[in-house]
């Protein structure tokens, strides 16, 4: 009887654990780590920042399209930084912060 | 040898009281403080420096206009009326607002409603610098930079 509490208890705490919400951190991390394979460094907290607000502008239509987004990053990112990796910060940002979005970053590719 | 100590003491202390007492007054506004000089200069409307910090500092256009979501409607359009009122002056009437509250805490009645009301425009040399560089790109009229 002792021991099948015990499993419960285990159970229950290990339950918690699972069930806890993903810290946003770790979506931040991730993007940021795919932004270093890009050669783009900076502060995490910035570049999801900035592809936060990327989304929100096309969402709220502000940038009528992914061009348009790849400008505003490209005047976010540090300077000497170049059109390539504002693409690939697009690129990346889209699936991990507005996967909505994903056809504009298909419209894009297919122009 | 007393006596040598004591004006030397005394010398020290007329050095101190003149370095204390140069012309300017320490809570005197100056061309870049508190409000930088770009934008006691620029010729953009509150409109076209706003658009333009909106894409040259978004981070700071961003958590400004948090802020200014969550105040009252009525404080939202105080705020509003007091750039515009800003931004219609010329060069020395925005110089001497600059003066006045640099001086006088108690000058500026709206910060006792919102302190940082004006933290988009005062606040930051570079974000102004940023801003006020290619405002004139943007429509002179454009209500929507409020809505965000």
């Amino acid at each position: 009887m002792r021991m099948l509490k015990s499993a419960v208890v285990a159970g229950a705490v290990a339950l918690m654990f699972a069930s806890a919400p993903v810290a946003q951190a770790d979506r931040d991390e991730a993007f940021a780590d795919q932004l270093h394979t890009y050669g783009i460094y900076g502060q995490k907290d910035y570049n999801a920042w900035i592809a936060k607000l990327m989304c929100k502008r096309l969402d709220n239509g502000h940038d009528a399209d992914a061009f348009a987004s790849a400008e505003f990053v490209h005047g976010q990112l540090n300077r000497g930084s170049t059109t390539d990796q504002a693409w690939q910060f697009v690129g990346a940002a889209v699936p991990v912060y507005c996967p909505n979005q994903a056809s504009a970053l298909q419209h894009a590719a297919d122009r | 040898m007393r006596a040598i100590r004591f004006v030397l003491a005394g010398l020290a202390a007329a050095a101190a009281v003149s370095a204390l007492a140069p012309g300017v007054a320490a809570a005197d506004a100056t061309d870049e403080y508190p409000i930088p000089s770009n934008m006691l200069k620029t010729t953009c409307t509150v409109d076209q420096y706003m658009a333009a910090v909106r894409d040259t500092n978004p981070v700071y256009y961003e958590r400004y206009m948090i802020d200014y979501n969550n105040k009252s409607p009525e404080v939202q359009r105080a705020a509003r009326d007091r750039i515009a009122w800003f931004f219609s002056m010329d060069y020395a009437g925005r110089r001497q607002y600059s003066e006045d509250t640099a001086t006088n805490a108690f000058y500026e009645q709206l910060a006792w409603n919102w302190p940082n009301w004006a933290k988009l425009f005062f606040n930051n040399k570079g974000v102004v610098a940023h801003g006020t560089k290619d405002c004139a790109s943007y429509p002179p009229a454009d209500p929507g930079v409020w809505v965000w």
